[in-house]
């Protein structure tokens, strides 16, 4: 099967020809499978950001290339073009992007730019309103008169109404409070079984990756560090700590009771510690 | 391309013209201008060319900086160069057709012109270049801190000059984040003819728009919490003083003033 996206040797370097030009990203190789959900996770300027600007093309790289669905977008104006549409690139604090006068409106930004008829166009702002949690009677709201967190929604609903085969959301729960958070992570996988799309989430929290992501790809320094299941990656939780990013917080808790010699599977979500305790106790061992 | 804009850029460095006092600089540089076009004839333009270059070199700014300022005119140099060929006229005519005429006083103001200019932008990024926009806002109000007498309020001006200058960055940085997000929805924002472009940019200004107040609202906030009164009864942590080479530099431009005077009086004005 073609993957979603994948990248070739791609890298990109800032203020290119001065004295000072960095890899933002550095030979990367990455397959984005059809359906999978992928985690990036990173230190602040590891490449994370620099590196989902070049799955629609928004940046151009200086060397490799990006394949989405087998092509290469920058073959043609007409493939980069599509690029755009096949990959829903949700940018960090999207609330700040909206424009319109009213919700719906904005919504349909995306799709009305895909020149798609009147009654398609409206369809598509009601799935992604309903799918982003968008309430029904703000659609005829100014975007400028909802709250932080459904401005929030309003604007990834945005991009969710280009009906994207690939989603990129880049710190799509920064600045929220927990529950907030709670309700965004589930939306996300709400969004992932109902359509059955690829989705690529870029977060600092383990917490949030750990219990979305099929799989995780930990940037570190310009380059791919790690990649593989949540489960080993989180159990290499020395490396990640000397990149400057941290396990979840139960998971470390779980670490050292094995370490203490305990018999405790490795967990990522409080849901699942939960049950590896009943287990325990279920078991008859009582330490 | 929006990133290029050079507008108040400094230049760190530890010259002569960089420890100058800026008020001291700013009148000299005022001063200079003045006299660019006191210059008559070629011996007294001379002049003037041999100090900027002189200039140039004690402030140790690179010549590719230099030339960087002067590259985004040379359209407007060339555009007023050729106009004062053929408009102005006097002196030995050399080629005539239909109504053009090319004299020889038309080729020395097209020449003095595009001198001048060099000269005036040259010397006005020297200032850019060596001083700080905080320390350039700084001396100009203490400048025009006389007409505090009629009641202008000089240090708001210099105030939201000063925050201008500083939010440059920001805005330059948020119109690019908003053009990116916009061209992933699929905004087209370099095709169309002049009416599509135009509608193009409303979904890049109003967030832009909406940001800036946002900005400027918690920006209030901030300088009232830290109970910024405005100028009255406020003192500075950096006093301004004048130093030897302030006085040094006013003399040295002093002596060039004589210097382009004494020429003009003993060579032939040329326009």
């Amino acid at each position: 099967m073609t993957p979603a996206v994948e990248v070739r040797n791609l890298t990109h370097y800032y203020l290119k020809g001065t004295e000072n030009q960095v890899a933002a990203i550095n030979k990367i190789n990455l397959c984005v499978e059809k359906g999978e959900t992928l985690g990036i996770i990173g230190h602040t300027g590891s490449g994370k950001s620099t590196l989902i600007a070049h799955f629609n093309g928004l940046l151009k790289p200086d060397e490799g290339e990006v394949l989405v669905d087998g092509k290469n977008i920058f073959e043609s104006k007409e493939t980069l073009r599509q690029s755009r549409f096949k990959v829903g690139l949700c940018f960090q604090y999207p609330e700040y992007q909206l424009f319109e006068e009213t919700v719906f409106r904005d919504i349909a930004f995306g799709p009305k730019n895909m020149k798609l008829p009147q009654d398609e166009i409206e369809r598509r702002v009601l799935t992604a309103a309903g799918m982003a949690g968008v309430k029904k009677e703000n659609l005829n709201k100014s975007p400028f008169d909802l709250s932080g967190g459904e401005k929030r929604r309003a604007a990834i609903a945005g991009v969710m109404s280009m009906e994207p085969q690939v989603l990129v959301l880049d710190e799509p729960a920064a600045g929220l409070d927990p529950a907030g958070r709670r309700e965004l992570i589930n939306m996300i996988k709400n969004y992932r079984t109902a359509t059955g799309c690829t989705v690529i989430i870029v977060s600092h929290s383990m917490e949030d990756i750990a219990s979305v992501a099929d799989r995780v790809c930990v940037l570190n320094k310009a380059e791919i560090a790690m990649l593989g299941t949540p489960k080993e990656v989180y159990s290499r939780d020395e490396e990640l700590r000397e990149m400057g990013l941290n396990v979840p917080e139960i998971t470390k808790i779980f670490l050292t009771l094995r370490k203490r010699g305990l018999d405790v599977p490795e967990v990522f979500t409080v849901d699942e510690a939960l049950a590896a305790f009943r287990n325990l106790t279920k078991g008859g061992g009582n330490q | 391309m929006i990133s290029d804009i050079s507008i108040g850029q400094y230049y760190t460095g530890n010259s002569f013209l960089h420890k100058m006092d800026a008020r001291m600089k700013f009148i000299l540089v005022f001063a200079l201008l003045v006299f660019v076009f006191l210059c008559k004839s070629f011996f007294s333009l001379a002049l003037m060319v041999v100090f900027t270059i002189f200039a140039v070199l004690v402030s140790k700014v690179p010549l590719k900086m230099i030339l960087k300022s002067i590259k985004p005119l040379f359209i407007i140099i060339l555009f007023t160069a050729v106009l004062n060929i053929f408009y102005t006229t006097g002196g030995t005519t050399y080629f005539e057709w239909h109504s053009l005429k090319l004299t020889e006083k038309g080729i020395n103001t097209a020449i003095f012109m595009a001198v001048r200019i060099i000269v005036l932008v040259v010397i006005s990024s020297l200032l850019t270049y060596t001083t700080t926009p905080t320390l350039l806002t700084d001396a100009i109000e203490r400048l025009l801190s006389p007409l505090t007498v009629f009641h202008i309020k000089v240090h708001t001006l210099a105030m939201m000059m000063t925050l201008a200058l500083r939010f440059i960055p920001t805005l330059v940085e948020e119109i690019e984040r908003i053009m990116n997000a916009q061209k992933a929805r699929g905004a087209e924002l370099e095709t169309g003819g002049l009416i599509a472009r135009s509608k193009a940019l409303i979904p890049i200004f109003v967030p832009l728009m909406v940001s800036s107040f946002r900005r400027a609202y918690e920006l209030a906030f901030a300088m009232t919490c830290r109970c910024y009164t405005g100028g009255e009864g406020r003192t500075r942590m950096k006093q301004m003083k004048l130093k030897p080479r302030d006085f040094i530099a006013a003399l040295f431009v002093s002596a060039l003033l004589a210097g382009v005077i004494v020429l003009n009086h003993f060579f032939k004005a040329v326009i």
